[in-house]
């Protein structure tokens, strides 16, 4: 009763119709919260982005961002950001998908068992999980420590600082946001689909791709936005498992804001650049895609 | 009287010497280095002679009482607070009732941002060589050097808002078990990876020290770092980019060496230190051709308890309580007359002062850093 009362409301405001409901001040308290702790300091952000500068330099309004765009190590920086952030998309999708697709097909007690195996580092530390990889990856690690007793190699294999040591600790932490929004959606599908399909004589293969992956779709494109959207702020993993080469735009933001000259005009201008990129990425993304069906049809029940 | 008298006469006398040494006591860092002879004087001259040094100023022994005032000291937090704590926090409030509120983990960011929304609440903060110059004038409030013995830090290590609290060197530390029996001897070394096989440690941070180890490796001298040839430093360090290990925190670099991951590293003293005595790695520190360098005490513009914060600092830096941190951490004296105890000098950054002993140029590393910063990015990201 209750969803239904709910869903035609949605559908109600869908259409423009009046939001009449008492409870709606509910959310007063959070968009109070949003305004003052998310909004007014964007503002703060992009204001002081355009009016602080560093003494006896150049004041004009967009002398900030000349200065970022002029630097050689901040523009790439900026580009390795997004595609750290892509390539961490596409791993998180290569193993979340499959692992999602098993969680429906096996039995519930098993599908709860692998939900809380991909959650259990959900609720560890970042930091923990980082410095263990370090500690099993390094030179001096458990893996090259094993491989060089068991003389399979002589010298240490480059399993760390380099770019898939990157992609290995971020897509662990990010692989549940994936799995997530997938799975939900995969267990709305309906068996009876797949089941259609082989009837009209379509082979397993054929019915998976030309069925259940469109249908699946939403919730790959919900997860992979999810987790290129987070991907894109981290800097602590890659500077502890990459090596300078792998360096993301947040560690240079927070470089500025907070040492040397306290360059904090630079720093907002760094922050609006990669806010300003990303809202382009999902406009790009929106052209294909109904970003706002994505995400409303995982509370669809 | 006439016992007072000559106690005077033979300070005038110290004082005179000492000001001969030092070759005039402008608090300019660049003039650092024309004075390690004298930082070598005193603090061996710390470490042998009983009963040398101007008298103390009665804030030496009698500071000011506040009983019922709360203080907020900010540092680095750890060991290193701790030492501060039991060597100076803890004294102070039994001598003036003072009461202490620490924070952990000073942030220049926090001191800009509580002093540009006018909400004050850091009274004394520890902060690193990078900061308290006059870029950061706006920050901070002035010292009061009528309360501070100024003429008996080191020089080049107060300014008009900052003094030093502590000193460090910026060293080498190597791990015995991967020099197979060699000793290496200097930063030339460090980048011989030829003859000393291995990984090696450095800071990833432009103005820590990476530009002016290169260019000693490459046989600048310890005074003719600056202005830092920021090219031939970079043309050194190509010649081990590969080797190179980069750190974020002190503690990587002390884990990284204890563990061998890491052949040789550039370290804080008191983490080289560490690795060895706490840790118990086979690792040993060497002094030739490292950075001195301090930590400083300064006053965000504003502070609430401000004479009481000028107080304290004027009392810490005083020859009889400066070294009491060093009691429980190798963070040596800055004041020249401060006798450390005698157990801890060798493992002193200040006490292994020597020719080959190199000194930042804080000024001209904080005016360039954007641009050395950027060079620096430019190259190691590549």
């Amino acid at each position: 009763m209750r969803f239904t009362r709910l869903n035609l409301f949605r559908s109600g405001r869908r259409t423009g119709g009046p939001i009449a409901n008492r409870w709606a001040w509910l959310a007063l308290p959070l968009i109070a919260f949003l305004a003052i702790g998310f909004l007014v300091p964007l503002v703060v952000i992009g204001a002081r982005s355009v009016t602080e500068f560093p003494r006896g330099g150049d004041t004009s309004l967009l002398a900030n961002y000349q200065r970022f765009f002029a630097g050689e190590a901040n523009v790439r920086v900026l580009i390795n950001t997004f595609w750290i952030a892509c390539l961490s998309t596409v791993v998180c999708l290569a193993i979340g998908y499959p692992y999602a697709y098993l969680m429906t097909i096996v039995r519930p007690r098993i599908a709860g068992l692998l939900l809380v195996a991909v959650l259990v580092p959900f609720w560890s530390s970042l930091l923990v999980r980082t410095f263990a990889w370090e500690v099993i990856l390094r030179d001096t690690g458990i893996v090259n420590r094993t491989l060089e007793i068991l003389g399979l190699t002589s010298a240490p294999l480059p399993l760390l600082r380099e770019t898939h040591s990157v992609l290995l600790g971020m897509s662990q932490i990010l692989l549940p946001l994936m799995v997530l929004p997938i799975y939900t959606i995969m267990r709305r599908i309906d068996s009876e689909y797949g089941k259609a399909a082989a009837n009209l004589g379509a082979t397993p293969m054929r019915a998976f791709v030309r069925v259940f992956l469109p249908l699946s779709f939403p919730g790959i494109v919900a997860g992979s936005l999810l987790v290129f959207v987070l991907a894109l702020g981290f800097y602590i993993t890659p500077a502890i498992l990459g090596s300078p080469k792998n360096t993301m735009l947040s560690e240079f933001i927070v470089l500025k804001a907070t040492t040397g000259s306290l360059d904090w005009g630079l720093a907002s201008a760094m922050a609006v650049v990669m806010l300003g990129s990303a809202l382009a990425v999902l406009f790009v993304a929106s052209r294909f895609i109904r970003v706002r069906d994505v995400f409303g049809s995982l509370d669809q029940g | 009287m006439a016992s007072m008298r000559r106690g005077s006469a033979i300070v005038a006398a110290v004082c005179l010497l000492f000001t001969a040494c030092s070759s005039g006591a402008t608090p300019s860092p660049s003039s650092a280095p024309t004075t390690a002879a004298s930082a070598t004087a005193s603090a061996s001259s710390a470490a042998s002679a009983s009963a040398s040094g101007p008298a103390l100023a009665e804030i030496c022994t009698k500071p000011p009482k506040h009983e019922g005032t709360t203080v907020t000291f900010v540092s680095y937090g750890g060991a290193y607070q701790k030492a501060q704590r039991t060597g100076w926090l803890e004294p102070y409030s039994k001598l003036t009732g003072v009461q202490f509120a620490e924070e952990e983990g000073t942030d220049y960011a926090k001191i800009k941002s509580q002093v540009q929304s006018g909400q004050v609440t850091w009274d004394i903060v520890d902060v690193g060589n990078d900061f308290g110059l006059d870029a950061n004038a706006d920050l901070l409030e002035p010292l009061d050097y009528t309360l501070i013995p100024k003429d008996q830090i080191l020089d080049g290590f107060s300014g008009t808002y900052r003094v030093g609290d502590i000193t460090y060197g910026v060293a080498r530390a190597y791990n015995t078990d991967k020099m197979a029996g060699q000793t290496p001897t200097g930063w030339a070394d460090f980048f011989d990876t030829q003859k000393f096989p291995g990984k090696r440690g450095l800071w990833k941070y432009a103005t820590g020290g990476v530009f002016e180890f290169a260019l000693m490796a490459d046989g600048v001298g310890p005074k003719d770092l600056y202005p830092l040839d920021v090219a031939r430093a970079i043309k050194k360090l190509d010649t081990i980019k590969s080797d190179i290990v980069w750190w974020d925190t002190g503690a990587q670099s002390q884990e990284r060496v204890g563990s061998g991951e890491v052949a040789m590293t550039m370290i804080w003293n008191g983490r080289g230190w560490s690795a060895k005595h706490t840790d118990n790695k086979p690792v040993e520190i060497q002094w030739h051709q490292q950075i001195l360098t301090a930590d400083y005490f300064v006053v965000p513009k504003g502070s609430p308890n401000k004479q009481i914060a000028m107080e304290f600092i004027a009392w810490a830096t005083c020859a009889n309580n400066n070294a009491a941190p060093s009691n429980s951490i190798p963070y040596g004296p800055t004041n020249k007359f401060s006798k450390p105890n005698p157990s801890v000098i060798p493992d002193l950054a200040v006490s292994n002062v020597d020719d080959s002993t190199a000194y930042f140029d804080d000024e001209y590393l904080v005016k360039n850093f954007d641009d050395l910063d950027a060079k620096f990015q430019a190259w190691v990201g590549q």
